[in-house]
């Protein structure tokens, strides 16, 4: 059957967006913003849907519950200084070591599955920001990109400007509230990412280009 | 400290006792982490999810082990 008429793929890379993509992203999966992120793909994603850009927050902002870690690892070795520790018999305070540790282990586990999948992500056609809280609790965020209005980003403090990392903060038609917004200036507000400017760039980039009808 | 005529509880009983809850506590709380990560693999997959999922029923493995020496001990 003669093929009457095909879409083109009208959703495809402009040289602006792949232009900002070449600049210089972490390419690593622990990184903090890699571009075309190689083999991933999330729940919703459509078939033809394109990852751009996959974030998360910045790698030091780790800093202080890696500090905390190594500083509780060091407390049973001074336990004899504790006159409550020094009462108990030498099982129990061995088992109350082995606790220690693994209550330390607990937390650096889930303090870095919470680091690591607290990601935001840029397709052709959208952006979703996935927020998981807790062990039990988890928010997705999905928005169009032909919805949204305003991009800004902000960087505060000695480290985000060192380490140049902010908050990219976009406004969408639709600004309704999730739980997990509360203190954030929008619902779709990526967190101490990498790279803010570039971020902010390609999002700009992006909706500029939804608006225009035919490129 | 005698409570009851003949058996003696010391600060060491106390304590080991609730060592005792506490890891079994963990030990329920790595069994959610195990079921918290596939889900979280689920929305987000990325290639290293498998490596995480090895890392968090090995620390539940560690831990069952730990609670069980503790819990006989």
């Amino acid at each position: 059957m003669p093929e009457v008429f095909k879409a083109e793929n009208v959703k495809g890379e402009s040289e602006e967006i792949k232009k900002l993509l070449r600049e210089s992203f972490s390419r690593s999966s622990f990184g903090s913003c890699v571009p075309r992120p190689h083999r991933f793909r999330f729940e919703s994603q459509q078939d033809d849907e394109t990852v751009l850009v996959l974030g998360r927050r910045h790698l030091v902002t780790n800093l202080g519950w890696i500090a905390m870690l190594c500083f509780a690892s060091v407390i049973p070795f001074v336990w004899g200084e504790f006159p409550f520790l020094q009462a108990l018999d030498g099982n129990t305070l061995i088992s109350f070591s082995m606790l220690w540790y693994m209550g330390l282990i607990f937390f650096g586990i889930q303090s870095f599955l919470m680091w690591f999948y607290n990601v935001y992500i840029i397709t052709n056609e959208r952006l979703v920001d996935v927020d998981f809280v807790g062990l039990l609790s988890k928010t997705v965020n999905v928005a169009q990109i032909s919805r949204i209005e305003d991009v800004n980003y902000t960087q505060k403090g000695i480290l985000a400007s060192f380490f140049n990392y902010g908050d990219v903060i976009i406004q969408t038609a639709s600004e309704q509230r999730t739980p997990d917004t509360a203190g954030e200036m929008s619902a779709f507000t990526f967190e101490a990412v990498a790279f803010p400017d570039k971020v902010a760039g390609i999002i700009s980039q992006l909706t500029e280009e939804a608006e225009k009808p035919w490129k | 400290m005698e409570i009851i005529p003949g058996i003696t509880i010391s600060l060491s009983m106390i304590v080991s006792f609730m060592v005792k809850i506490s890891m079994v506590l963990f030990l329920i709380l790595s069994l959610i982490m195990v079921r918290q990560e596939s889900l979280m693999d689920r929305v987000v997959n990325l290639p290293i999810g498998k490596s995480l999922k090895i890392l968090t029923w090995g620390y539940f493995l560690f831990s069952l082990f730990v609670t069980v020496i503790v819990l006989l001990s």
